[in-house]
């Protein structure tokens, strides 16, 4: 009698916190940073594709549709229809030149929220199909962070804050606070659990090289001259600092997915974050992906914390606009 | 960062007295509550968990490598060459080979999520690059470069984009490099091609206290060369099948 008491009691409480972690509303303002945030890393990523567009995306560029067709094929093991994009249809320059056109501006749109439900949904597909022309040939994690990033987004009520469609209602006279949402959880819960996939296999995947166990892995990233935008090779006298670096990086992506929910070490682990990712960024060269991996990492920022940084920031700009705040 | 506070129920802002309250078919629901009807939970549930074991099935797939029996001895041929394993010794992680290769694969694909996450894993390394030097049909140099070339490629990003059309190289074999060479010739006119895949290698830190240059000439090294005459360009503009040295 007591084992199924307590095993329904177990089962029960267990179902409430399941619907508590997934499907509690909140105030969507985390979303909402994230779709400013993301929209103008996105905008920018695919911005800078137009100085050499008919190069990496047009029909015979680098490596031409149907080589890169075959590849993935081998590469990923799959049948082509998974593999997809825009970009896989187009044969004329002009009609190349014209789709980019629209995708920046539904990029463009995204990023300051007009339509942008609508838009999110269209930037993620757009992004897509950007991402899987050049896999493989040009792309790197700037462009796994964007799709991510535009994935989750899109689950919410990205726009509802520090957008041109908030701007839209108030000027509407549309006074109504903004609503507590539940898919804004759900698409932030969605994008944090995915984070914590992320940093343990690229932990795991660390663990079973050399350099990584060994505590030189610091010194050979930023050893390879093509990466260097800051020269750190006087770190050959601080071998000891860049032990610790290594083993610190190694131990923090393997328990991010446990120390990032608990109150207490979460910040310690998101200011990991940026110091690591800002290094990436400053150090290394990658700025897109040191910036897109710590604006994922503002999805574990809590609405009111966004409010208390952002909106005094957003007050300004509503009121430049005419708006008031 | 993010300041540490108990979780609370946000307070909803007042609307100014004096503004008419818009009609509304529900109350709004009030932060914290639990959304939804549980039918829809339940589904979205059971889609939670589908997604989520697709997103871990890949890089727990990619990080995972068949293994050979304990005790294992390979044969040799006549030449005392360890043979590769037959087929049935080596065992395949099947669980993780199943839930990503044959459930999951398409719709990791169709989301763009099909990924390993190996970030300077398992071992950061040098970094391959492609010199090329292009001539007219008298021999005559017409052009010669880098790829990547940061004095070039501007701004980071697009730097970054070339370097990465190098780095893949290596993963994706020769014909990658002829088809580099197309394009170039493509780009730039000119009759034949010569372009060098070069592994740039790392200075250690002794290396570096020893006064050493990353650039020094002793720290490149060629990997492959390839030579390419160019095409006859068609006339229209159609992609056509390539029946030779494809993977």
């Amino acid at each position: 009698m007591g084992v199924f008491a307590d095993t329904r009691g177990y089962v029960s409480e267990t179902w409430q916190a399941w619907n508590k972690f997934w499907f509690q509303s909140v105030d969507p303002a985390t979303l909402c940073l994230l779709r400013l945030l993301a929209g103008t890393l996105i905008f920018y990523t695919h911005l800078v594709w137009s100085l050499d567009l008919q190069a990496f995306l047009g029909p015979e560029g680098w490596l031409p549709v149907e080589y890169v067709r075959q590849l993935q094929v081998n590469q990923f093991q799959s049948n082509q229809w998974s593999v997809w994009s825009v970009f896989f249809w187009i044969k004329s320059t002009w009609l190349l030149w014209t789709v980019h056109i629209i995708a920046l501006l539904i990029f463009f749109c995204f990023m300051i929220g007009l339509f942008s439900r609508t838009m999110a949904v269209l930037a993620f597909l757009f992004a897509v199909s950007y991402a899987h022309r050049v896999s493989p040939g040009a792309f790197f994690g700037l462009d796994k962070v964007n799709c991510m990033l535009a994935l989750y987004i899109m689950l919410g009520p990205c726009g509802a804050r520090y957008s041109i469609d908030s701007l839209r209602r108030s000027r509407r006279g549309i006074t109504t606070p903004v609503a507590p949402s539940t898919s804004a959880n759900l698409a932030i819960r969605l994008l944090q659990v995915h984070l914590c996939i992320i940093y343990f296999f690229t932990g795991m995947a660390k663990v079973i090289g050399e350099t990584w166990p060994a505590g030189t892995a610091v010194w050979w990233a930023i050893a390879i001259p093509e990466y260097r935008s800051i020269d750190m090779t006087w770190l050959a006298n601080w071998p000891v600092f860049v032990a610790m670096a290594t083993h610190a990086t190694v131990f923090w992506e393997l328990s991010y997915w446990a120390l990032v929910w608990n109150r207490f070490t979460r910040p310690l682990v998101l200011w990991m974050a940026v110091f690591v990712h800002g290094g990436i960024a400053l150090v290394m060269g990658m700025i897109t992906f040191g910036a897109g991996m710590i604006i994922a990492n503002l999805a574990f920022l809590r609405p009111q914390t966004v409010h208390r940084w952002f909106d005094p920031i957003a007050g300004r700009f509503a009121r430049l606009l005419g708006a008031g705040k | 960062m993010a300041k540490v506070e108990p979780s609370r129920t946000e307070p909803q802002r007042p609307t100014p007295p004096g503004q008419q309250q818009p009609v509304k078919k529900q109350p709004p629901r009030a932060a914290g509550e639990i959304g939804w009807h549980p039918v829809w939970r339940w589904l979205v549930s059971l889609l939670i968990v589908l997604h989520l074991t697709a997103v871990f099935s890949a890089p727990w797939d990619m990080a995972t490598s068949a293994a050979l029996p304990p005790g294992y001895i390979a044969p040799t041929d006549n030449m005392g060459r360890p043979l590769p394993p037959q087929a049935g010794i080596l065992q395949e992680p099947i669980l993780t080979r199943a839930l990503h290769r044959t459930f999951f694969n398409d719709y990791l694909n169709l989301l763009y999520l099909n990924h390993g996450y190996e970030f300077f894993a398992p071992d950061p390394n040098g970094s391959n690059l492609i010199r090329y030097q292009i001539r007219d049909s008298g021999g005559r140099e017409i052009t010669s470069g880098q790829i990547p070339d940061l004095s070039k490629q501007w701004p980071r990003l697009l730097y970054h984009r070339h370097m990465m059309l190098a780095a893949q190289t290596g993963d994706m074999g020769e014909e990658s490099g002829r088809r580099y060479a197309q394009h170039l010739l493509n780009v730039n006119g000119g009759h034949t091609i010569t372009t060098e895949l070069v592994f740039h290698k790392l200075l250690s830190p002794q290396d570096v206290k020893n006064g050493a240059k990353s650039d020094a000439a002793e720290s490149y090294q060629v990997l492959a060369k390839i030579q390419e005459v160019a095409k006859p360009k068609p006339e229209q503009p159609i992609a056509l099948p390539s029946t030779e040295g494809e993977p």
